[in-house]
């Protein structure tokens, strides 16, 4: 899901919207790639057990799967890291965003003067979706497709306007 | 977060001629790179053959004489066999050819630039990994090439063990060149596994939104397929060519039985590498195949899914097959019995994919583009070797068989006439979208042609002489074989003129081709995404996630 609204967390009272990249391998994906690996390597491995050569082939094994291992997990974490989450209450709205790179980053304005914008050419991304308010202007979904974009910019209008 | 820039910046491609291709993480030109140093190692290898069928030409040893390698032949001088040398062109024609030519051109080359395409991806899982595996398998190279020029055995340069690098051959061999080719091997398979990795990340976790693996396009299955193949296969070849290492430096006898070693474990060993090694150098073509075929005949693939499992199948059956190269090593009559049977069970999944292709064909409106008459070559002829397969697989036969020219003309006609007219059919079908430049339809139609009859007299024959019993690897034969290794000869003579008019073709195309102007210069059959993009395409692409309708045309599936 690209993006979705959560249940409100705690007693902030706050409606929470997460935005993430697509990724299309879940946490049941990962473990059957790396099961069906590991079944398959023990194919070799088990015809030498008991025999000295399982020593020199077990090292190139468990490199070759932990590196396999450690490349989806990577990349799982570097994605699920860009993740972008807004929470708004009548008072402030607050938008966080966590990259791998560059550390966490928050914007938040006063909820009443956000001006939700899309632009549907010129800027970097078609219909680039930013929001203004507060000291400056940010931009919002850059991982979405662009029919995602348009939705979250209704979903967006709609809630502001109901805070109003 | 990133303050929002209203004003798009277009993207430049500012990078220097060194910056691009030097230090490249982009997919697309790492591609490139691979495709056109897999093409100038394969020369090489290409030259080493020319070599050995000039001599091979007539009975006697004319060229590769002790007194010193000659061209031209000279019977009044003395010419003392040097069987080294000979030794030493197998070699390195074989290690050449499977470790850095097929596989960097159809894994490395058409798999980097391809596969982030069809699934939609911005450039691999991890760019600056990839240009890691390249640069290691250019080191893989200099040291292969360099092991040939290093002392080796028979006090000479190079070592003369076979591909296969079999103990106590391989153990005894002296000076330091067979280190090197260990080297060059460990590097290449070092360079291969971290490039499966990527491969791997890439199509699992960045594919499309919508794109469900029953959906991903045929060559990007292939390529998970053979990357899956490479993460299992090359960590056991790299164990059995580091006790190689230890066997011959240190003092170890894992082949020795002197010290309680087995030389036949190490056959075991490399091939349980080495059968995998040869469908991870086949599956990515009939990837480009099911492209090709579907394309020129206007249908979509016949049983996509059947294609799909037919791969995996190929690949899980690759595993357990491994002891039908070495039959005569005095195996029990269960273990040749079992190996046997399950050899013949690869030709279900094979089978199932050359009757879709041809399926697919039925009916359409084939059209005989140069891209369609490479694929055509390499189901005719890919068949022909799936056949000799068959028989060579029965224990029985192999007692005759075994270690003769049927062997070679076997396994030619799955490597040269099968791989390598994959690789074909994917140079032209992709030369339009790669340069943006279209080659002259008559140029491709004639080297097809000249490198059919070419490749088909060079290896038919080699059937004929394996029936009559002249055994391969040896650098002179009875006057008995003299017809068609005579033929033989003019074949590969042939097939050679080929391949340097498809040089002259290529730089011909790039520097002065037709320029394309459309995203799509064959049909609308040839319908993944990567067709959907300018030719060439931009540095980057994909930055923005397509949409399923670009590439989800349901009657695929």
């Amino acid at each position: 899901m690209p993006y979705r609204w959560l249940p409100p967390e705690g007693d902030t009272g706050c409606r929470r919207l997460e935005i993430r990249p697509h990724r299309s391998l879940g946490p049941r994906g990962f473990v059957t790639m790396i099961g069906l690996t590991l079944a398959l390597a023990s194919v070799p491995l088990l015809a030498v057990l008991g025999s000295v050569i399982l020593w020199v082939l077990l090292p190139f094994m468990a490199a070759a799967i932990g590196g396999l291992w450690w490349a989806l997990s990577r990349n799982t974490r570097d994605r699920l890291a860009q993740r972008e989450t807004l929470c708004l209450t009548r008072q402030q709205i607050t938008l966080t965003h966590a990259s791998p790179r560059h550390g966490t980053r928050s914007w938040s304005a006063n909820p009443y003067w956000v001006r939700v914008r899309l632009a549907p050419t010129g800027g970097p991304v078609p219909d680039y979706l930013t929001l203004a308010g507060g000291d400056r202007e940010v931009e919002l979904g850059a991982c979405l497709s662009a029919p995602e974009r348009r939705a979250l910019a209704q979903d967006l209008r709609e809630a502001l306007a109901g805070l109003r | 977060m990133a303050d929002a820039a209203i004003h798009g910046h277009d993207h430049h491609d500012e990078r220097s001629f060194f910056t691009r291709w030097f230090m490249s993480t982009n997919h697309k030109d790492i591609g490139i790179l691979y495709l056109f140093v897999a093409g100038a190692v394969g020369f090489i290898a290409v030259l080493f053959t020319v070599y050995m069928r000039l001599e091979l030409m007539n009975p006697g040893v004319q060229y590769m004489c002790l007194e010193g390698a000659r061209f031209i032949a000279d019977a009044s001088a003395e010419c003392t066999p040097n069987g080294h040398l000979w030794n030493v062109l197998i070699t390195y024609h074989g290690v050449l050819m499977m470790f850095f030519v097929v596989i960097p051109a159809l894994f490395g080359g058409f798999g980097n630039y391809l596969m982030p395409l069809q699934i939609g991806a911005p450039d691999m899982a991890f760019p600056r990994m990839n240009n890691l595996s390249f640069w290691m398998f250019v080191a893989g190279t200099s040291l292969g090439v360099a092991s040939l020029l290093t002392p080796g055995g028979d006090g000479q340069l190079g070592s003369g063990v076979g591909w296969v690098l079999y103990p106590p051959l391989s153990t005894s061999e002296g000076g330091m060149s067979m280190d090197l080719a260990i080297f060059a091997v460990h590097m290449s398979g070092a360079s291969s596994i971290l490039g499966a990795i990527n491969m791997i990340t890439t199509f699992l976790n960045m594919r499309a939104p919508g794109m469900t693996l029953h959906k991903v396009p045929l060559f990007s299955w292939s390529i998970f397929v053979t990357a899956w193949m490479i993460l299992l296969a090359l960590p056991v070849l790299a164990g059995a060519i580091t006790m190689l290492l230890t066997d011959r430096n240190f003092g170890t006898t894992f082949f020795s039985p002197s010290g309680g070693g087995d030389p036949v474990l190490y056959q075991h060993i490399l091939w349980f590498f080495g059968h995998p090694e040869v469908y991870i150098i086949i599956v990515p073509g009939f990837g480009i195949i099911s492209h090709v075929i579907s394309t020129f005949s206007r249908k979509p693939i016949f049983g996509y899914l059947p294609m799909v499992y037919a791969m995996v199948a190929i690949g899980a059956l690759g595993f357990i097959v491994w002891a039908h190269h070495m039959y005569t090593v005095g195996m029990s009559l269960t273990q040749q019995s079992y190996f046997m049977l399950a050899t013949m069970v690869i030709a279900v999944p094979t089978g199932i994919k050359i009757f879709s292709w041809i399926a697919t064909m039925w009916g359409g409106s084939v059209e005989f583009r140069t891209p369609m008459l490479w694929a055509f070559g390499f189901l005719f002829l890919f068949t022909v070797g799936g056949v000799t397969g068959i028989v060579l697989s029965q224990a029985a036969i192999d007692r005759a068989y075994h270690d003769t020219y049927y062997v070679v003309a076997h396994f030619h006609y799955v490597m040269s006439l099968g791989a390598v007219f994959a690789i074909f059919a994917g140079v032209y079908f992709y030369m339009p979208k790669l340069s943006g430049r279209m080659f002259p339809e008559w140029a491709g139609n004639l080297h097809f042609a000249a490198m059919f009859i070419g490749s088909n007299l060079t290896f038919f024959p080699q059937h004929f002489l394996g029936r009559q019993g002249m055994p391969r690897r040896y650098i002179d034969y009875p006057e008995a074989f003299a017809y068609w290794n005579h033929l033989s000869s003019i074949g590969a003579f042939i097939a050679f003129g080929s391949f340097v008019f498809f040089i002259v073709l290529l730089f011909y195309t790039l520097l002065a081709g037709r320029k394309v102007d459309v995203n799509n210069p064959w049909n609308e059959y040839a319908d993944t995404l990567e067709w959907t993009l300018p030719c060439p395409p931009p540095e980057h692409t994909f930055e923005q996630l397509p949409k399923q309708s670009d590439w989800d045309h349901g009657h695929s599936h």
